[in-house]
């Protein structure tokens, strides 16, 4: 079984989708109907396509040949990769879902079966998506472990928790402790390295499968490379014109976030890097006639990314900063292949939504004038307290600080139900015309 | 006494009061210095302030705490704690700390998201000695024996409240739901001698068989609204039991074995609380609790109150309760807010509900 399982993968992995895949490619990129008022489209989407495309699809053929695991966007996938296993994240399927607009059809499943409106959509989408199957992916594999931290939150915790539950899969769960304010001290780092240590012999259980050290460093130096190739990305929207925005920044995250510590992550980003580059060589502007610089603060509204993107456009602002894209190339410094369970420790343990309010404030001025940014918009997103919870204050000392303007949108990264195009439209409006003066 | 007057009173006997938000925290710690703990969970608060600092979407606790504090309400406190319950507790520490620009200290707690292994009970014991030595500048430094005496006050306030909780499972405790709720969460406020005080005068003046009453245990965060105690006494339901984040899942823990050593005895204390979604603790864990609960006391129903905007209970709610209908306990899930008056529509559906057990 597990033989055949593991012809058919490769197969798929090497033969057919290869060949579907690069006529896919050969589509042209879908341009927006009528005139836009948007720079050229990136490239490069075409091979992101690709990509998380082959992801997906792969993904259906890993049951019985690799161990699946299903992981949190937060957690040291690193670990994961040194044992072969397959990586689902339910987070950016989520995104998936939000962004095909199916986000209040499957939370609804999960709505049905008792949990509450109120909890954080991607959890409902997943749990929905568990209930009833329904995914724009086609289908996603039955994981063999869940691999949770929570770092970006304590929902992730309680929604891991129910899943393993409801589903009958082991969880092997990284505690990393709030930092409420300094470095944090070396009795967490010891607490969370601790942890991922035990996690080893966990996963030589789940998967069946030695660790090897060795290719745990290879991993951690192919994530390493990837986060400051996505750096490096995000770093060119510091050019006026920026040759990205933010929108484009929220769908090329895809691959750092899913399928960081494997070389085709890396690849992908030279080449945007390159495409990027020769876009500032050659003047090339994401937002043509880029008057203002704006920094997007939470999670994306991933059903209304393209209308959105327009929308600034039309105003000539363009998104050139945001602290979620920025998340995934934050603590990469960190890592340390010396110390690779110390180093992963502090790398997890110290992202941004981890640490005390006040390390965001710095985190967000100095973004802002990093990328010259002269407004701010913040995406209070419902499902996300610990994201949303402050935002109101930090608009406040931001603008006293970097002296810029802000307005903030009531929204939610895929459950539209809440979400008001019309107000939210008339909101963006007036702030355009505000920083017009 | 008024909780206010009586921490002015702690004062003036040369304490230190705190103010502290849910959930789980040592208070033993805190006694040890000298310091007296107010919580704050449901503080009478109106909405005037808060809305200024945090979205609608944030539950009621963290409301009307942020604004009790923003309105004067705990002028009394000479420092805060903040637990870190949740995410919306960790920003609403830090919000108030970083943004809001609380003059008074704020201290944060972090209790580990796992009860197994040495490795958490390591790290609670260093998170506990590091909160002690925050508290020193605060409120002077530990005299000697004060952890041990600590553990004992802690020790004799748990046992007081284990038998008062004891008593009313087992009928021989003639009170109504609303004197029941209102002894237990003086523990909210009382330094611990004065709590067992308390908690042994009301078991006294509350001798005898409990009068009729439907028996039900209650689940959730507060008996939220505050009136909620007293109007399921005027429908003739009777609590005999209770798996309240701030009561009975948090006061009574669940083993004896405790180690010598003082630190150590005081990680395995916060260790062995009954389990909990907060502390990360699965739903087999919390059904197990609950069903025996449900048997020790003969209960007839389970009723969760579903706490708007509180992720931690609101995710495990739904197998909770589906787990308890599987033992055929009869199960009610009410929507609930913090505030003073039930609603109408609420009270409908509990006394449906009372109509409607075998
Ligand atoms: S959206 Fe927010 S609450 Fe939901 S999983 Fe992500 S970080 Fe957690
Ligand atoms: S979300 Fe729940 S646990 Fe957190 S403060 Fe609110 S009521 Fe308490």
């Amino acid at each position: 079984m597990r033989v055949a399982s593991e012809l058919r993968f490769r197969w798929m992995k090497d033969v057919a989708l290869p060949v579907l895949l690069k006529a896919r490619e050969r589509r042209p990129l879908a341009r927006p109907r009528g005139e836009s008022p948007l720079g050229p489209p990136l490239e490069s989407t075409r091979r992101l396509r690709g990509l998380m495309t082959r992801h997906y699809a792969l993904a259906r053929y890993a049951e019985g040949a690799r161990p699946v695991a299903w992981v949190t966007s937060g957690a040291p996938v690193e670990l994961l990769r040194a044992f072969g296993c397959y990586t689902v994240y339910p987070e950016n399927h989520a995104a998936l879902c939000g962004a095909r607009r199916m986000g209040p059809e499957i939370c609804a499943r999960a709505e049905t079966a008792g949990f509450s409106r109120d909890l954080c959509s991607y959890a409902r989408i997943d749990l929905g998506h568990a209930l009833s199957g329904l995914t724009p992916a086609g289908r996603l594999p039955r994981p063999d472990v869940l691999f949770c931290t929570n770092n970006i939150c304590q929902t992730i915790l309680y929604w891991f928790k129910e899943l393993s539950h409801s589903e009958g899969i082991p969880l092997v769960m990284l505690d990393t402790p709030f930092i409420a304010s300094g470095e944090g001290t070396p009795e967490v780092f010891d607490y969370v390295a601790g942890q991922i240590k035990d996690a080893v012999p966990a996963l030589e259980h789940i998967t069946g499968r030695e660790f090897r050290e060795e290719r745990f460093r290879e991993v951690l130096s192919s994530s390493m490379r990837a986060s400051a190739l996505w750096g490096e990305v995000l770093a060119t929207m510091r050019h006026r014109p920026a040759p990205m925005t933010v929108f484009d920044a929220f769908v090329h995250l895809a691959p750092v976030v899913s399928l960081r510590g494997l070389p085709s992550c890396e690849r992908y980003y030279e080449g945007l890097l390159a495409e990027l580059r020769q876009r500032v060589s050659q003047g090339v502007a994401a937002v043509p006639g880029e008057r203002h610089r704006l920094m997007w603060d939470n999670i994306a509204i991933w059903f209304a990314l393209a209308p959105l993107s327009r929308l600034f456009a039309e105003h000539h602002c363009a998104g050139v900063a945001g602290t979620y894209p920025n998340a995934w190339a934050e603590t990469t410094h960190y890592l340390d292949l010396a110390d690779p369970f110390g180093s992963l420790a502090k790398t997890y343990t110290l992202i941004f939504l981890n640490r005390g309010l006040n390390y965001r404030l710095g985190l967000m001025e100095t973004m802002g004038r990093d990328y010259q940014v002269d407004g701010l918009v913040l995406h209070s997103a419902r499902s996300c307290k610990p994201y949303s919870v402050g935002q109101y204050d930090l608009r406040q000392a931001l603008a006293q600080r970097l002296g810029i303007k802000s307005v903030v949108l009531e929204g939610d990264m895929t459950d539209f139900r809440t979400w008001s195009e019309e107000q939210a439209k008339t909101r963006l409006t007036a702030f355009f015309e505000s920083l017009d003066g | 006494m008024g909780r206010t007057t009586y921490l002015l009173g702690q004062k003036a006997a040369g304490r230190k009061v705190a103010a502290v938000w849910p959930a789980r925290y040592p208070a033993e710690i805190l006694w040890a210095h000298g310091v007296c703990p107010a919580e704050v969970w449901d503080p009478p608060a109106g909405q005037a302030l808060a809305g200024a600092h945090l979205q609608s979407y944030v539950c009621g606790v963290v409301r009307q705490g942020l604004e009790f504090l923003l309105s004067g309400g705990l002028a009394v406190a000479d420092f805060l704690l903040f637990p870190h319950t949740c995410d919306s507790i960790q920003n609403l520490g830090s919000l108030v700390r970083d943004l809001v620009h609380e003059p008074r200290p704020c201290l944060f707690f972090y209790l580990p998201r796992s009860r197994e292994g040495q490795r958490a009970t390591e790290f609670l014991e260093a998170q506990l000695r590091r909160l002690s030595a925050e508290l020193t500048p605060l409120a002077g430094p530990l005299r000697d024996g004060a952890l041990e005496e600590a553990l004992a006050l802690g020790g004799g306030r748990a046992s007081a409240l284990r038998r008062m909780y004891d008593l009313r499972a087992r009928g021989d405790l003639d009170a109504t739901n609303e004197e029941f709720y209102g002894a237990v969460r003086t523990c909210e406020y009382l330094w611990p001698e004065d709590a067992v005080l308390h908690l042994e005068a009301f078991m006294a003046a509350h001798a005898g068989r409990r009068g009729r009453g439907v028996p039900l245990v209650l689940s959730g965060v507060t008996p939220a609204p505050s009136d909620l105690a007293a109007r399921l006494d005027a429908l003739g339901a009777a609590l005999v039991e209770d798996d309240l984040l701030a009561c009975g899942r948090r006061f009574l823990k669940t083993s004896s074995a405790e180690s010598g050593a003082p630190w150590t005895a005081m990680a395995e204390r916060l260790l062995a609380l009954p389990p909990c979604c907060t502390t990360g603790d699965g739903v087999e864990d919390r059904t197990a609790f609950l069903a025996e609960r449900v048997e020790r006391s003969g209960a007839r129903g389970v009723v969760f109150l579903a706490l708007k905007f509180c992720e931690p209970e609101l995710f495990q709610i739904p197998s909770l309760a589906r787990a308890m209908r599987a033992r055929g306990i009869p199960v009610l899930i009410v929507e609930t807010e913090l505030g003073s008056t039930t609603p109408a529509g609420m009270m409908t559906r509990v006394e449906a509900f009372l109509e409607s057990l075998p």
